[in-house]
Formats: C-alpha cells, sequence, structure tokens
C-alpha cells in the first residue's frame, strides 16, 4: 500500500521526523515553488498545529491517523480568520468568518492546513489560468495548464508539497486537473460531503473532494469528511467505506463505456488507443464489458453549462461591494454595484454571468433552461438505465492532453467542449474518481449515486490490472 | 414588470454582452430534444422531507465571527457600516 498518510503517520509515531519539521519542509516547498499554486501561505496557524503534535507525541499519547498531516485547501474554501479570495480581484481582501464543515472535520481529526490553493476565479475555468494570481503550471510540465479549476490543489499533490488536498468539482474540476497532473482525484456523490462553506458556483452540481496520491489516501480524507450536516440540507448519512470493503473487487462483473466518446472526432488518437487497450486488459480479467449509447458531448457540455451559469449568475449575484467584495464608489448604489462588479470580475466569470442572466431571462427561460432542466432529467434517467446493466462506467478523464498556457482564454468555446467527458457525471450527481493510468489523462470510474465505495473498489482492482 | 431589461442591466455589468461562445452552446439547447419534457418529474430531486428540516432556531454568532464580518464591510464611519446613497427613481 503506497498510502503517504499511513507512511507519514509511522515515521510521526515513530518519532523519526517531529511534526515541526514536516511542516517546515513542506512550508518551505510551497513558498518557494513556481508552478503559482499559493494563493496564501498559512504558517502561523500551521506550526502552532504542528507544535501541538509535538508535544502530543512527546508526551507519550497516541494520535490519529490524519494528526499532523500536511493539506491543502482550494481557495474557495471559508477557513475562520484566513483570506478566502477565490482568487478573484473582488474577494482579494475578504477574510473567512467561519470555517467549512469538511475542513472542520479535517482540523478536529488533526490535519494541518498549509495553503490556500490558486484555482480558477469562483471555479470559472478549467485551466486555472482565470486567475489573478497567475497561471498555474503544470506539475509534469510548466509549459502546459495545470487544469482547473482545482489546478493549484491537483500541482501541489503531484509536487508532494501537500499531502492532499481539498478542491471543489462543479463540471470536473476535481478530476481533470488530477488527470493532467497524473495523480488521483474524487467527486464524491452530491451530498455526501457537506458544502457548507464552499462559495457556490452552480450549487445543484458543487461537489467537495480529496485530491491525493493514493487510492487509500482519498478513502482516509473522504471518510473524515463525509456525513450529513444540518447547515446544507442536500448532504446524506453515509457509513465509513472501509479498507477490507474496496479490497476485493469480485462483485464486479460488467463494466461499460460510452461509444460515443471513444468514437469522437475530437479524441486524441492515443487517449483512444490507449483507453481501448485498457478495456482488453479488464477483459482479459474475465469481466464483461459493454459499449453504451450516451449523449453527444455537445448535447452534455451545453445542458451542464445552461445550469451552471444559470446557478452562478444567481449566486455571485450577492457579490456587489455592499453585502461583499472589494466596492468601487459610484453616484448611487446601482451605479455603485455595476462598477464594482465590472472592474472586479474577470471576463470568464462575466461572461458566465451574463450567459446565466439570459437564459434565465423572460422569453428565454422556457426554450433554454427549462429544456436545459429537462434535458438534464434524461441524462439522470440513462444513468440510471445503465447502472441496471453494469455496475462500473469507465471513460477518458478528457479528449485530449493539456493545453499551453493561453491557449485556453483564446477559444472559450473549445474550453467549453475539453469538459465533454467529465460534466455528464456532475449532472447525475455521481461518484466518479480519476485515476493516474490508462492514458495520458488517466481513466474516470463512475458508479451509481451513493455508490462511492464501489469507485474505490474498482479502483483498487485496476491498479493491479493495468 | 414589463419593462425590458438588456442583460447588463440584469447582471450589474456595464456594457455586457451576450457571448457568441455562450450562444453556440445555447443553440444546442435549443435544438436538442429531451425525452423528457415535465420539469416536474425530475428525479435528481434534492428536496428535504418535512420531517428532515432543521429547528428554527437563532443561532448567535460567535464574538470572533462578528468581528470578521465587521471587518470584510468596506466601509465604516463612526462605528456604523457605510451602504451606498440610494437615489430613488
Amino acid at each position: 500500500m503506497d498510502s503517504q498518510i499511513h507512511k507519514i503517520h509511522q515515521q510521526l509515531v515513530d518519532k523519526t521526523i517531529t511534526c515541526t519539521a514536516l511542516v517546515q519542509e513542506k512550508l518551505a516547498q510551497l513558498e518557494q515553488n513556481t508552478h503559482n499554486t499559493v494563493n496564501a501561505m498559512l504558517n502561523t496557524m500551521a506550526l502552532d498545529l504542528a507544535a501541538k503534535v509535538d508535544a502530543k507525541i512527546a508526551n507519550g499519547e497516541t494520535i490519529g491517523l490524519l494528526e499532523g498531516i500536511p493539506f491543502g485547501i482550494k481557495d474557495v474554501y471559508m477557513l475562520q480568520g484566513t483570506l478566502a479570495t477565490a482568487s478573484s480581484n473582488l474577494l482579494k481582501n475578504y477574510k473567512s468568518a467561519y470555517t467549512a464543515t469538511a475542513i472542520q472535520n479535517l482540523l478536529n481529526a488533526g490535519a494541518i492546513p498549509l495553503v490556500k490553493e490558486n484555482c480558477d476565479s469562483f471555479g470559472h475555468g478549467s485551466s486555472s489560468e482565470n486567475t489573478i494570481f497567475g497561471a498555474v503550471k503544470n506539475a509534469i510540465n510548466p509549459n502546459l495548464v495545470g487544469g482547473g479549476s482545482s489546478g493549484g490543489s491537483a500541482v501541489n499533490v503531484a509536487k508532494d508539497y501537500t499531502v492532499f488536498s481539498i478542491g471543489g468539482d462543479t463540471g470536473g474540476s476535481i478530476r481533470q486537473p488530477a488527470g493532467y497532473n497524473n495523480i488521483y482525484g474524487l467527486k464524491p456523490s452530491y451530498g455526501r460531503i457537506s458544502r457548507y462553506g464552499l462559495m457556490a458556483y452552480a450549487s445543484s452540481t458543487d461537489c467537495v473532494g480529496p485530491i491525493a496520491k493514493s487510492i487509500e489516501d482519498i478513502r482516509i480524507v473522504l471518510n473524515v469528511m463525509s456525513g450529513k450536516d444540518i447547515k446544507d440540507q442536500t448532504s446524506y448519512a453515509s457509513a465509513e467505506i472501509t479498507q477490507a470493503q474496496i479490497s476485493n473487487s469480485e462483485d464486479i462483473k460488467t463494466v461499460g463505456y460510452f461509444k460515443n466518446f471513444i468514437e469522437s472526432p475530437a479524441i486524441d488518437a492515443n487517449i483512444k488507443t490507449d483507453f481501448l487497450q485498457a478495456i482488453e486488459k479488464i477483459k482479459a480479467k474475465g469481466i464483461e464489458v459493454k459499449a453504451l449509447d450516451f449523449f453527444e458531448s455537445e448535447t452534455l457540455v451545453s445542458t451542464y453549462y445552461t445550469l451552471a451559469m444559470a446557478e452562478t449568475a444567481s449566486n455571485l449575484s450577492r457579490l456587489d461591494g455592499t453585502n461583499y467584495g472589494n466596492r468601487i464608489e459610484g453616484d448611487a448604489l446601482k451605479e455603485t454595484y455595476s462598477v464594482t462588479r465590472s472592474e472586479n470580475f474577470s471576463e470568464e466569470t462575466k461572461r458566465r454571468i451574463v450567459g446565466g442572466n439570459q437564459v434565465l431571462s423572460q422569453g428565454f427561460s422556457d426554450e433554454i433552461y427549462l429544456k436545459g432542466l429537462a434535458l438534464r432529467d434524461t441524462i439522470s434517467a440513462n444513468f440510471e438505465d445503465d447502472f441496471k446493466n453494469v455496475d462500473i462506467i469507465l471513460s477518458p478523464v478528457t479528449p485530449n492532453t493539456p493545453p499551453k498556457i493561453g491557449d485556453s482564454l483564446k477559444d472559450p468555446h473549445a474550453m467549453y467542449l475539453s469538459d465533454a467527458y467529465t460534466v455528464g457525471f456532475s449532472l447525475g450527481q455521481l461518484p466518479t474518481l480519476t485515476v493516474p493510468q490508462g492514458t495520458a489523462t488517466g481513466l474516470q470510474i463512475t458508479a451509481a449515486k451513493q455508490n462511492d465505495e464501489l469507485v474505490l473498489k474498482f479502483a483498487n482492482f485496476l491498479k493491479d490490472t493495468i | 414588470m414589463s419593462k425590458i431589461m438588456t442583460v447588463d442591466i440584469l447582471s450589474s455589468i456595464k456594457g455586457a454582452q451576450p457571448s457568441q461562445a455562450v450562444n453556440k452552446l445555447f443553440d444546442v439547447i435549443k435544438n436538442a430534444q429531451p425525452t423528457n419534457n415535465n420539469t416536474s418529474n425530475n428525479n435528481h430531486n434534492n428536496s428535504v422531507s418535512i420531517n428532515d428540516l432543521r429547528d428554527d432556531v437563532v443561532i448567535e454568532s460567535s464574538a470572533i465571527e462578528k468581528q470578521i464580518i465587521i471587518e470584510n464591510f468596506p466601509k465604516e464611519k463612526n462605528g456604523y457600516l457605510v451602504v451606498s446613497k440610494v437615489i430613488e427613481e
């Protein structure tokens, strides 16, 4: 088992390292890094917490598995007393008044936050270039994008600056950067982890999730963050997933994949070949593989963006310089609102807010927004039917390898289409894990809603198979 | 509410215009044929059961939370939070 968490835990218990030395080392790596992954360092808090862990160990007290483990937080989460900028000008100086439930659960378990991580502003982007902190550079090739929107989090994990990081995934924002940086990233079932304290982008698909270097670390962090929270009424109670439960995959008999994802003219030739080879290896293990029909990529992407833009237009309406954000004074209240928003939002955020207001406005809502909702229902129904016939759906994470820094900003429509393989599972609210195997940008493993355990189980199987 | 509002007014963003990149997405939706056109019949319903609603109680914020909320407010004068001047239209 290649769990970083278990390894560091053992080193702390054996006193081969101190927590303070570990945290100092990681903080130094983060500060010196040239990948633009950092929005704010949390040195004081991290070192204080590390000293407490060291004192506990020195006193002979037992420490929990996550106690003293350093982690990163995408800069869209609240952590009381620290900046929460969403990588935006508007919230450049905004301080969290409270702590997100998922993050609080990690703090309660003793994990140590090191850094607020760079991302696309308000989660609006697939490359982590749409940020006031500079484009995040890919961990493997710094000329390429880090992926997005949780790009800083994925690069920090890939470079070992953090042991794990907490990303946010609305349409692929954990899975795609995990794929671009060859690590694991999980979007759990919608509602498994409370969204309280995560800045809302599109509330009906927003998910909190872990990014890490092993399935075991994903499992540990997922368990700690999961659970029903009175402050997010869409959250649900879930049972802990044990190591034993996911070690044997004998009950996975059938795997499906979407034919049109693979037959699409937009897919990179190598990603296609590698994906089909992975399928052959799975078949060779005696698992039945079924090619499934699914919606065209354009329909998936358009449905997702229609609904996500409508929701973000509504969610971001509070950012007006009066309730929140850097106010720029105008002659009157409405002028103040519009100057504040015009000057402080990025071009991509403005594009999405305007798109959202377009589809929500009278005369367009029936033709676009309501039809988008109906399409989403059809997509969800399609998934339900599929999971009557297969246990797992396997897909590439992206149609192509990461673009060069600068290219995505030139062509927003192409950037939207690059989310073709991730957005469908968001609309279905399904648990989906990126594994760094199979293709250059990994594979996605999806199971039926609330069946996150099966996803991890199949990931363990794949690790030994391909 | 018969007044027609343009997207720049609706969005409170000066000079905002619909973008071509986004309109291309909407065109796909306009031409799509969902098999289920009844939005009330949705199967991704996240509504909360009436038996599961949280208690209707006021929870006092902590002193630090109140302090940070005040710190975040853009403008303060003589202990009051200042909002922009509202001109009646």
